[in-house]
């Protein structure tokens, strides 16, 4: 048995999650399952001094420094659901509210 | 002569197709104005008119993009990704948003908030996955062409299993800006045609350096070459590895035509070894979820989407939304890449991945050294399986990604070709090449497909 029914409670805390109870037999079994199967790399023995594999370029061409505008089709008072003053209007969080 | 009647066209095949359940998001009236836009270039791109479909996953303004995910219904983008704006660029009609496994994660989409896509064939199968809707399309000829994306053969396997050609290009060779990140490392936008040089020419289209996206690679676009006559000349390996004894009849049967038709066309085959490749599915179950619970960190309920209401505070939003929010295959994979990344199982699980992953590279790198050319491969285990077939299963699931999973890990360009059919479904057959030798790969393929009957039965 590799993961645990706490060891999914505690992924799922960490992963900001809500895991339904009714739910949780059966993904702990799932997910035992896959890690008991992804386990296996262990069989790979000892792998050295390998680096890491990077995926794309070496380096980047650099660009000008320049502040170029964004190509964006529709503003931000377009995206906001209130805009006022060049300011996004957020809601206050509940924690704020309660102190 | 305006595209009007095209984009009318167009539409009617799309609601011909609609018992496919592969459209999320298409209208006439944005069909017409695609057509009116494409009419208005001041010059024929090298698209001009060619209708595309685009995977749900690729953010465009003018329809929502929800990643076949509940926690993004409604959500428009306020850009296009940069594909999307090459396509344009190119003349290419934007047809439709394409039905997928919830933000790309499975190989049938079956996954998706709204509903499984069927396979053009058989509707009780699936299409494969994740771009399934994508692939569906092509493969009932609604479109001639249609993006996808690749995190670990998302593109090939539906290919295979539609019997239309799928590339994936190098990493790198394609801008990701506006292609919504499940696994930033393995991401491809990705590309169906019903033949290699359909698919080419797209493919073509979006490529390229892009400065909103650092990890392109400072190349100019890829440009086709001509087909050769034959094969002469040309080393094709094959690791054997991909060929295990236990190979599905069909897809066996298959791959031992176009392996002849190959010889008969003048290549020189090989046997070769890629021994860290029996490694790859759980490697890529590694690291694919670890960068996916990463990347959809950010869909909490506050930035994007639907918010779940609750009573409690700012934590109480977040894992209500995420709970409610994703289906149960991305909540499997946010925890599992949770778990491989937590403290005490980062270096057995993350760590231990990643150095596999630079050995399978090299092994791709020694055998492509070693004066190979280009790999063959079945690209799936199977021919299109029944839905429901899988679906309690993941383990099982992620296995219809064996052949195709190695590519993305390895950054290699590679491409599924239909080469027969068993008992009526397609079988696939995939080149892989090396870093950026995408246009000697295509045009490889283009004359292997020419001299193969892409619906002809074959006989294990």
């Amino acid at each position: 048995m590799n993961v645990s029914a706490g060891d999914v409670i505690h992924v799922a805390r960490l992963a900001e999650l809500a895991v339904d109870e009714a739910d949780l037999p059966v993904l702990t079994a799932q997910m035992d399952r896959i890690v008991g199967f992804v386990a296996q790399l262990a069989e790979v023995g000892d792998l050295g001094e390998v680096g890491s594999f990077v995926a794309g370029p070496d380096r980047a061409r650099l660009r000008p420094d320049r502040v170029n505008p964004v190509p964006m089709a529709l503003t931000p008072a377009a995206i906001a659901p209130e805009f006022i003053d060049g300011f996004f209007v957020v809601p206050r969080l509940l924690v704020m509210d309660e102190s | 002569m305006s595209l009007r009647a095209a984009a009318r066209a167009v539409g009617k095949r799309l609601a011909a197709a609609g018992h496919l359940n592969a459209t999320l998001a298409w209208s006439d009236a944005e069909l017409a104005a695609e057509a009116d836009r494409v009419d208005a270039m001041p010059a024929r791109g090298p698209l001009h008119g060619v209708p595309v479909a685009l995977k749900d996953n690729i953010v465009t303004t003018q329809q929502p993009t929800t990643c076949g995910s509940r926690i993004l219904a409604g959500y428009v983008s306020p850009f296009n990704a940069t594909a999307v704006e090459r396509l344009r660029a190119a003349g290419a009609l934007i047809a439709c948003k394409t039905n997928l496994d919830e933000f790309a994660m499975g190989s049938s989409t079956e996954h998706s908030a709204y509903g499984r896509v069927h396979h053009p064939l058989d509707l009780a199968r699936v299409p494969g996955g994740s771009s399934g809707g994508s692939a569906a399309l092509v493969a009932a000829g609604v479109v001639a062409a249609a993006l996808g994306s690749e995190t670990g053969g998302s593109v090939r396997q539906p290919a295979s299993f539609c019997g239309v050609v799928g590339v994936k290009p190098t990493y790198g060779r394609v801008s990701r800006y506006g292609l919504v990140a499940f696994g930033s490392s393995l991401d491809c936008v990705s590309v169906f045609g019903r033949t290699v040089a359909d698919a080419e020419q797209v493919l073509a289209a979006i490529s390229g350096l892009d400065p909103l996206d650092a990890t392109t690679a400072d190349r100019p676009p890829l440009r086709p070459l001509p087909a050769p006559a034959s094969l002469d000349g040309t080393t094709i390996g094959l690791p054997r590895e991909y060929f295990p004894e236990d190979l599905h009849p069909g897809v066996k049967a298959g791959c031992a035509a176009t392996i002849a038709r190959m010889k008969e066309l003048g290549a020189r085959i090989v046997d070769v070894s890629l021994p860290h490749a029996r490694y790859a599915v759980p490697t890529y179950y590694i690291l694919a979820p670890a960068e996916a619970a990463a990347n959809l960190a950010r869909f909490d309920g506050a930035r994007y989407g639907v918010r779940a209401t609750t009573d409690g505070d700012v934590r109480a939003l977040y894992r209500a939304t995420r709970g409610k929010g994703f289906g149960p295959e991305v909540r499997r994979r946010i925890l599992v890449g949770t778990y491989v990344l937590s403290a005490g199982y980062h270096d057995a699980y993350y760590n231990r991945a990643q150095a596999v992953r630079a050995r399978i590279a090299a092994d791709f790198a020694a055998v492509f050294a070693s004066g190979v050319d280009l790999l063959f491969t079945p690209t799936t285990p199977t021919p299109a399986f029944k839905a429901g077939e899988k679906t309690g299963d993941p383990l099982a699931m992620y296995l219809a990604d064996i052949f195709v999973c190695s590519a993305n890990l390895a950054g290699l360009p590679a491409v599924s070709i239909p080469v027969g059919r068993f008992e009526g479904l397609p079988l696939g057959g995939q080149l892989m090449a090396p870093p950026f030798e995408e246009a000697g790969m295509l045009a490889h393929a283009a004359t292997l497909e020419r001299h193969l009957d892409a619906t002809r039965e074959v006989a294990p």
